[in-house]
């Protein structure tokens, strides 16, 4: 498969959203190290590094995870959506620096190579309190790097949408392991109760939205699958069962429907060939129509149709798609009669 | 939602409303934002004032004293340092046994001898380290002046004290906060790499603290034995003696006894 490689293609409202992104993260820099150095001046630089780049990545994380949920709980939120992934990009580069220098400060110039030591230097794997937490946020600046590494549209194609999608949800996982990197790390030394309130207030903010935007997901998924089922639709099988540019054969209500998947639509129509009455559904899509296995016959998906100057003509079905399940009415049209396909949403 | 209000990222500008919502949106970030820096801020621990002076040369006269630890005992006041004796270390995470050994074998034997040595000064809390940055060239010359053995008095009884196993040159300046377990992987490097460990003690109702240089019977290297305790309260058994203006505490490690669940 060919892929184009193509820049960032910027616009206004992106230039803007980095604009506003890179005057947040100097704000949180220039206001925690002046608060610093005004009321802890002993601190050393290295620590002042280390600290900084960890709560700016931290407070940037919880931004990420909460904008999903935001955007469809209203709509309202979709701008910090547009451009998200700068904002991830952004992060990973503040938490490497953490990393990096965290490494450095408390492994390098040592009897052992610094990342080994990493992983060798605290043992405690079967205490909580004194687990070695730098190898949990280790792991997750390798999930974040993964991320961030992938995030261009340039490996959304190549790697095709559900292995990009599959690989960008370990920003949860990432999540995870910086939150327990935290609570067994810093908090073990910075153990104020404001610590602890804070890190659980982001989290629980985190998660409830999450809750939120499932319930109201869910909410609107049930209710379009009740409108389906009043209006006769059936389910009957999963997007990703149908191969591209080709079918799946389903037996409902005494109907023999091929379902094809084409240029990310779905659309319906009767399985039997109007020539020797051979099996649509075991054929392809060939030069945007629907063609026969057994003598190459072909049909327009969308209204069943033989391309003119051809008269044969097909019953065809209506479709839908609900949270990746194709759903069928099973009562046929006239043969020829165009219907909507389904249209797939863009991964 | 009208469709007036439908956003979409690659027009030129969004919709007002969406514009409005957004303003209101950043500003409560930015005051959410303001608000938990502050407050991290002001609740964080505060450091120590310990001193690393980086960048920094101070030549060192004193008395070389190799076992159980290198150290200086200082001949000439330094201006800077409130103590009888510099600990001397090695440059990044390494005793500084190695490089006298280095120097040593260049010049010959240094134990008791006066000697002039030029490095970083870490210091604080009474307690003073050089490191020897630049390795073997840190060595600057002999006076030809040299001492008597130390006495050591051992008659003293086996005590039992709780507190942290600490790398010195990371808690007395290099590191802020150079304890605890931010700090325990960085103390273990240290250790293994042979600077000396201490273990700190806090005094009964005070925010007062007394060190003690750990080691083995007679002053056998037991940084190895260490490495599982450093950077954890740890209560330790053994026997105090005095060594210039330290006490070293000779201890067997397999007498000790963790407490968990705490850290400093």
């Amino acid at each position: 498969m060919g892929v184009n490689y193509k820049a960032v293609q910027w616009n206004r409202q992106k230039k803007n959203y980095d604009v506003v992104l890179w005057m947040i993260i100097g704000g949180i820099v220039l206001l925690f190290s002046s608060l610093q150095l005004v009321i802890h001046p002993e601190i050393t630089a290295e620590t002042l590094i280390i600290r900084t780049s960890a709560l700016t990545a931290f407070v940037l994380l919880h931004l990420i995870l909460m904008i999903g949920p935001l955007a469809r709980l209203d709509t309202r939120f979709l701008p910090l959506l547009y451009n998200r992934r700068h904002l991830g990009v952004s992060m990973f580069l503040i938490a490497l620096i953490h990393g990096a220098f965290s490494i450095i400060q408390f492994h390098a110039l040592g009897d052992v190579n610094p990342i080994v030591s990493v992983f060798t230097s605290n043992p405690n794997y079967q205490s909580i309190s004194e687990f070695p937490f730098q190898i949990l946020g280790f792991i997750a600046l390798l999930i974040l790097f993964l991320m961030a590494a992938t995030s261009h549209d340039f490996w959304l194609k190549n790697l095709s949408p559900e292995i990009w999608k599959g690989l960008h949800m370990g920003v949860y996982l990432a999540y995870g392991l910086v939150i327990a990197h935290v609570a067994t790390g810093a908090l073990q030394y910075e153990n104020h109760p404001v610590y602890w309130g804070i890190l659980f207030v982001g989290f629980t903010a985190v998660a409830t939205l999450h809750i939120f935007a499932s319930i109201k997901e869910n909410k609107v998924l049930t209710a379009l699958k009740t409108n389906a089922v009043n209006e006769g639709f059936v389910e009957v099988l999963n997007v990703e069962s149908i191969p591209i540019s080709g079918a799946k054969a389903v037996f409902i209500h005494n109907q023999n429907i091929a379902i094809f998947r084409y240029l990310n639509r779905i659309s319906a129509v009767h399985n039997v060939c109007k020539h020797q009455m051979g099996p649509l559904g075991e054929g392809e899509i060939v030069d945007g129509c629907i063609t026969c296995p057994w003598h190459g016959y072909q049909y327009i998906p969308e209204n069943g149709r033989a391309p003119e100057p051809f008269i044969e003509k097909l019953h065809t079905y209506s479709v839908k798609v609900i949270d990746g399940k194709v759903w069928v009415n099973p009562t046929p049209k006239p043969e020829g009669t165009y219907v909507e396909p389904a249209i797939l949403e863009q991964q | 939602m009208s469709s007036d209000n439908f956003y979409v990222g690659w027009q030129d500008d969004m919709p007002p409303s969406t514009k409005k919502f957004i303003k209101k949106l950043l500003l409560f970030i930015g005051l959410i934002t303001v608000s938990i820096v502050v407050l991290i801020v002001v609740f964080q621990k505060p450091f120590n004032n310990h001193v690393f002076e980086f960048g920094n040369t101070t030549e060192l006269t004193g008395v070389y004293i190799a076992k159980p630890y290198p150290m200086l005992q200082l001949t000439h006041n330094s201006a800077a340092l409130n103590s009888e004796s510099v600990l001397l270390v090695g440059f990044g995470k390494f005793g500084a046994e190695s490089i006298m050994q280095d120097i040593e074998n260049e010049e010959g034997s240094l134990d008791l001898n006066e000697i002039t040595l030029a490095g970083t000064l870490i210091y604080g809390d009474g307690v003073a380290l050089l490191e020897l940055t630049n390795k073997a060239q840190s060595y600057v010359s002999r006076s030809g002046n040299f001492r008597q053995p130390l006495v050591i008095d051992k008659n003293s009884e086996l005590i039992t004290l709780t507190g942290e196993i600490l790398d010195p040159k990371c808690y007395f300046g290099v590191m802020k906060p150079g304890e605890g377990k931010i700090h325990k992987s960085c103390a273990i490097r240290c250790l293994s790499g042979g600077i000396p460990p201490v273990f700190r003690v806090q005094d009964d109702n005070a925010n007062t603290f007394r060190y003690y240089l750990l080691s083995g019977k007679d002053g056998a290297y037991i940084n190895q034995e260490l490495l599982p305790l450093v950077g954890q309260v740890v209560t330790l058994q053994g026997i105090p003696y005095s060594h210039l203006d330290w006490t070293l505490l000779e201890i067997d490690p397999k007498l000790n006894t963790l407490i968990s669940g705490k850290n400093e």
